[in-house]
């Protein structure tokens, strides 16, 4: 199917438009005050919490949530699915956004950030580390995306008025349209190198987090649940743009892209199941409370959507697939928060609640997420239009 | 898009001997163990007063603040980015002992192996360093210790990670023992050759075998670590925050298993490989099928 790209020229300032651009703006003073005043000023993290909401959600969770652009790029350009790379600009920025946001949170969050740039010294290299190689693959793989996006802007520019753009514009994007898959392959590789390692950094904590969350499969699960919901974060941003964009949503393709999560589902559904039993965790799935809580987490994020996606009549009836979407998303979250924070046992006698200073950062980063994507969409060509369209 | 088979070949090619360059890994001159001729401290709770002197001493030493809720006195609750040691009472019916809270000085450490900048290093006389050039303000070393040792100073703008450093720039450098050690007025802390803590150790135990907890903790937990713990008879270690640990850390685990992941930076390469051929395979067959179309067409 031939498909163009086209920037959506609307009316940018909407009413939620406006919400999510206040809501940056209290972000961006909180932020300036916590560099001035220090963490422990704006956060309740402890010497018994060194991580919380910014680390396990707006990282963790941010960077599990974005894993649709790579989940994507594979799809179409390595196992060729063309018919889904209408869906592909919009993930890849999607992505983009994601790791800016989730890179923005580790600045915030690290207390020396002004040596924010020491993973790359290689006298400070740390191979033994999975934080190292997390670091090192997110910096490449936003470095990636970033050359990706090349070609969007370029083909905004391709026939400015202005000759410097113009010719940059022509020049540029030809250059990276060509060696375009090889970036698009180490974009793949060092996603699925950091998706894992996000999981191992848990592994050395095995005195910290609950056991029905702690496995030597940790990375494995992580890089599998990612792409899962990578998929599903694609159909709700998808549909969610969409609409705000006054467009179609493109029911069909996004019905056949929920055909692949099953699968997906499938394996992660076997590599838990696995560590369940060979490791003995059974009964603790009905000890306590956390039992409860790991059944919930596995019945939105796996149980309940894979029999459903199972189902056409669910993937073919966009309202249907957009609560199944919904689900596995706040299945995600809940994992994700369970493994880094939830079930985490500090030294005794501490607890942590976010402050509302977290929350409001945190919710600062959401927006910008959605304005961004709003703004950029609107004036390079990333949505999809049909050709008899134009 | 467009990719021609040969630049695309090309690239991948380049792609795959970039990988390669970055293979280098550093080896540890050091076994990654405690040894016998490393520093070391002896802290015996059955003889411990709970005067805190060791506290008191250790504040002054490194220029850290008083802490605790009462600005007047200096009661720190827990370690924290102004106190690295305190004496902790615990509590038990009728019963009571103290108990010294430090970095232990792992042989193997864990904020060594998860510092994601070489932040901690284990020196060759045992010490486990940290150097705030390096460091980020990750605080995965807080997560990753299994003593909770590390802390952070929440309350600076340029904050560092603080945890007991043996004293070592302030008063080893100039051959003096640590700080604690000298201020104890009840020998609770004794400093010397860890072998020979180890054998003093057991010989206390071994003299008043009625009085100490059977048990030298520190000498094989995780390693084996550079402070050693004498606990009363009475209580269990894991009740005075030792808890029992095996003798392998369990970031070993881990660095297995990311080690399994970069051998030699074989399955990454080979990863970008295997995509590359399933990519190009699908693309020829494409143009193969274009190509008949047009003669066909």
């Amino acid at each position: 199917m031939e498909h163009n790209s086209a920037p959506m020229n609307q009316r940018l300032w909407t009413p939620w438009f406006t919400f999510g651009v206040i809501l940056i703006a209290i972000g961006a003073v909180l932020i300036v005050y916590r560099f001035i005043a220090g963490l422990g000023a704006v956060t309740n993290l402890s010497d018994g919490y060194p991580w919380g909401l910014w680390i396990a959600f707006d990282v963790v969770t941010g960077v599990a949530l974005a894993a649709g652009g790579f989940a994507m790029a594979a799809l179409v350009y390595v196992f060729n699915r063309g018919e889904y790379s209408p869906l592909v600009r919009p993930a890849l920025l999607t992505a983009l956004l994601g790791y800016a946001i989730a890179a923005t949170a580790i600045v915030i969050d690290v207390g020396r950030w002004w040596q924010i740039y020491n993973p790359v010294l290689p006298q400070y290299w740390q191979g033994n580390s999975p934080l190292f190689e997390v670091s090192i693959c997110v910096m490449i793989y936003i470095t990636i995306l970033i050359i990706e996006f090349v070609p969007v802007v370029s083909e905004k520019y391709k026939d400015s008025k202005k000759p410097f753009l113009r010719s940059l514009s022509n020049k540029l994007g030809p250059l990276v349209n060509k060696y375009l898959m090889v970036f698009i392959i180490l974009g793949i590789v060092v996603s699925t190198l950091h998706q894992s390692s996000l999981g191992a950094v848990m592994i050395a904590a095995v005195e910290r987090i609950h056991s029905l969350w702690w496995s030597p499969f940790l990375p494995l699960m992580f890089l599998i649940s990612a792409i899962a919901v990578g998929f599903a974060v694609v159909t709700v941003e998808s549909y969610v743009a969409a609409r705000s964009f006054k467009r179609p949503v493109e029911k069909d393709m996004l019905a056949r892209l929920a055909g692949i999560i099953p699968y997906v589902l499938g394996i992660y559904l076997i590599v838990k199941l696995f560590d369940l039993i060979a490791y003995g965790k059974v009964p603790l799935l009905f000890a306590d409370w956390w039992g409860l809580m790991y059944i919930i987490e596995m019945s939105l994020l796996v149980f309940i959507p894979f029999f459903m996606l199972l189902k056409k009549s669910v993937r073919f009836d966009i309202g249907k697939l957009l609560n199944v979407s919904i689900m596995m998303i706040a299945g995600i979250i809940l994992n994700r928060l369970n493994t880094y924070l939830f079930t985490y046992q500090p030294r005794p006698g501490e607890t942590y609640f976010p402050t509302l200073v977290e929350v409001l950062v945190t919710a600062a980063l959401i927006a910008l997420l959605f304005v961004g994507y709003k703004v950029l969409a609107s004036f390079f060509p990333v949505m999809s239009v049909s050709t008899e369209e134009k | 898009m467009s990719v021609n088979r040969r630049t695309f070949l090309k690239a991948t090619a380049a792609g795959v001997g970039g990988g390669m360059l970055a293979t280098q890994q550093a080896t540890a001159a050091r076994p990654r163990k405690a040894l016998d001729t490393d520093i070391s401290m002896l802290n015996d709770c059955t003889k411990c007063i709970g005067c805190r002197a060791c506290q008191s001493r250790c504040k002054e030493t490194h220029g850290l603040e008083r802490s605790g809720t009462d600005p007047r006195y200096n009661m720190p609750v827990d370690l924290s980015g102004r106190t690295l040691t305190l004496i902790k009472m615990h509590k038990q019916d009728d019963f009571f002992t103290f108990v010294k809270k430090q970095c232990l000085h792992c042989g193997d450490p864990s904020c060594v192996s998860v510092c994601p900048v070489s932040a901690f290093e284990k020196l060759d006389n045992g010490v486990v360093s940290y150097n705030k050039n390096a460091c980020i303000g990750c605080r995965y070393c807080m997560i990753a210790c299994p003593w909770d040792a590390p802390t952070f100073e929440y309350d600076k703008a340029l904050p560092v990670i603080q945890k007991c450093d043996f004293c070592k720039d302030a008063r080893l450098a100039h051959g003096l023992d640590p700080a604690c050690a000298s201020a104890c007025p009840a020998g609770a802390i004794k400093y010397g050759k860890r072998g020979d803590l180890i054998k003093e150790a057991h010989a206390r135990i071994r003299e008043n075998p009625e009085k100490y907890n059977d048990h030298v903790y520190g000498e094989h937990e995780l390693g084996g670590t550079s402070v050693l713990v004498l606990a009363p008879k009475e209580v269990r270690f894991e009740d005075l925050g030792y808890k029992l640990y095996g003798d392998t850390p369990p970031f070993r685990l881990q660095e297995d298993i990311q080690h399994g992941i970069f051998k030699y930076f074989i399955p990454p390469v080979a990863l970008y490989a295997v995509l590359g051929f399933i990519a190009y395979a699908n693309r020829r067959k494409d143009n193969d099928a274009t190509k008949k179309d047009d003669k066909k067409g």
